[in-house]
């Protein structure tokens, strides 16, 4: 293996891209799968706002996009990114797919996050006469803060993951590079650095996420 | 202050119709401590729920102060829920909240509390439950016995007229259960409070409560005064619920066991107040030559109130048997021949 056949320049490029449709996108899979979780387990048989037709259908819903394969989601939301953003290219183009691939996943995350609260913590709250949404917000959020966040980190891991996957439809980043450089002109060298960077972010990654979840945790 | 009216609850599992509760009718007076008791599954649970509406009753009337809240709408059941405190058996605190936060929840989320009003009103709580020093800690950090504690303060912190325990110290060491049940009662005579407790075991019932009614399989099979129900069980269940005498009654009437040693007349002797602490035993014998011994005995007391229960064999001639009645007549020591 020859180091110095290495562009180091591209590598931080890449890397910044990826941490860049990584963030981007994992805060949109927040602003979007929060609600959505949150939606899913009130709705759901016997809970606060109990509305089995609307959890049906989103249940339905979340369902069918966890169960398209990402790489044919990648493809399938080109025209649906171009019209959004303009371009279905570079970091912006693939944010779209990523969020749309993960936010069902992490809404079925907060969901299971909510469902494992004591149902006697909601109990009490209903009995001290709290409304309803005072119930979610105040006691309801604070108490799965732990596990919010652990489910937070779980997706940020797997967006980046997805993210290098992007690379095969020209969305930028250590994908883009392992896939141009490593696969279609046999750099072997660049291949093993991206993989060796990812390996490192995801590790970083998971370090912060555990060290949030022990300061958070009252238990 | 509560009257409950025909209620009825039913559930729906799998299609069929579970009974929970069927006929209950009850009363219970303002400042009164009043127990519910019944063996697990008996629906103790279920009724106390339906006084804050945390279950529907399927039929009848639960009037609060005048009130059917079984009519109420959405605010006026937040509103009723608000005056009614609640503590639960496993607590159920919020965990990443502190003492005080926990407390202050229930003020906050009215906000009808300005904060300076809120904190002194928490740090009133703190003092009245005796965990002043405890206010910044978290739930995990506290006993069992300081958690209810919190419950307790967090229930009455918004000025409840009704506090709601369910089975509250089920899952605490007796020496505990003991200061939570001082501290309840405690509560009760300080601020008049009403209190209505579930629990499966006489103790707590015997402890602190004025009135008990016995449920069984939804139903309620016998309700009175403390003293009463517990000295003078009717009903089979509340039978084997204060059971401990009842068992030895049953030996004593065996005829290969204790009943064999038992030449005489098998009695049971129960009263209540001032006459326990006098020396009634001496004072008949002096009356009556009969021969009384002892074979199982209590003396305690019912919330404050004392009382013995004796189980004595009393061996002599008819007339002699008659004159030591005769005297526990004058006590008025009630007596019961086991036969």
């Amino acid at each position: 293996m020859d180091l110095s056949l290495i562009d180091w320049g591209d590598i931080w490029q890449a890397t910044w891209e990826t941490l860049a449709m990584t963030g981007f996108s994992l805060l949109f899979t927040v602003l979007i799968g929060l609600p959505l979780g949150i939606l899913l387990f009130v709705t759901s048989k016997n809970q606060l706002l109990e509305q089995r037709g609307l959890y049906v259908v989103l249940s339905f819903v979340v369902n069918v996009l966890r169960s398209v394969p990402f790489l044919i989601l990648l493809i399938v939301m080109i025209p649906v990114t171009v019209l959004l953003i303009g371009t279905s290219l570079g970091v912006e183009g693939a944010i779209p797919p990523l969020v749309v691939g993960t936010a069902p996943f992490f809404a079925r995350l907060v969901e299971n996050v909510l469902r494992e609260i004591d149902r006697g913590v909601i109990e009490a709250c209903q009995a001290m006469g709290i409304r309803t949404h005072r119930i979610i917000f105040g006691a309801l959020l604070p108490e799965a803060l732990p596990g919010l966040i652990a489910a937070t980190t779980v997706t940020a891991i797997t967006l980046m993951s997805y993210a290098a996957m992007s690379g095969v439809i020209g969305g930028g980043g250590l994908g883009d590079l392992a896939i141009r450089f490593g696969y279609q002109r046999f750099q072997t060298e660049v291949m093993v650095i991206t993989v060796a960077v990812l390996v490192v972010l995801v590790q970083l990654l998971q370090y912060s996420g555990d060290r949030l979840v022990l300061y958070f945790t009252r238990k | 202050m509560i009257h409950i009216e025909n209620l009825h609850k039913t559930y729906r599992v799998d299609g069929r119709e579970i009974t929970a509760l069927q006929d209950i009718d009850l009363h219970i007076g303002k400042g009164e401590v009043f127990g519910i008791i019944g063996r697990s599954g008996a629906g103790k649970s279920t009724l106390i729920r339906t006084l804050n509406l945390l279950e529907r009753p399927s039929a009848g009337r639960i009037v609060i102060d005048g009130e059917d809240i079984t009519r109420f709408d959405r605010e006026a059941l937040f509103q009723l829920r608000q005056r009614t405190g609640m503590i639960f058996q496993h607590f159920n605190l919020l965990n990443a909240k502190t003492v005080a936060g926990n407390i202050d929840w229930p003020l906050k989320t009215t906000g009808r509390f300005g904060a300076a009003e809120r904190a002194a009103r928490v740090a009133e709580m703190l003092e009245l439950v005796g965990l002043a020093e405890h206010g910044s800690k978290y739930p995990a950090q506290l006993s069992g016995g300081q958690k209810q504690r919190v419950g307790i303060a967090r229930a009455l912190a918004n000025h409840p007229n009704l506090l709601l325990c369910d089975e509250a110290t089920s899952a605490l060491d007796p020496e505990t259960t003991q200061a939570i049940l001082r501290l309840l009662l405690d509560i009760n005579r300080r601020l008049g409070l009403t209190i209505v407790l579930i629990t499966h075991e006489m103790e707590v019932i015997r402890t602190i409560c004025d009135r008990v009614a016995v449920i069984d399989a939804g139903r309620i099979v016998e309700s009175g005064p403390v003293s009463e129900v517990f000295l003078h069980p009717k009903h089979a269940v509340t039978r084997s619920m204060v059971a401990q005498s009842d068992a030895l009654t049953a030996a004593l009437l065996d005829p290969a066991g204790l009943g064999a040693k038992v030449r005489g007349l098998p009695v049971r002797l129960t009263y209540l107040g001032d006459v326990t602490y006098q020396p009634i035993l001496s004072h008949v014998a002096a009356i009556s030559p009969a021969r009384i011994t002892i074979l199982q005995g209590t003396v305690s007391t019912i919330k404050d109130q004392p009382y013995g229960q004796l189980l004595v064999e009393i061996d002599g001639t008819a007339e002699e048997v008659e004159a030591v009645f005769r005297a526990f007549d004058a006590f008025k020591i009630h007596h019961e021949v086991l036969q």
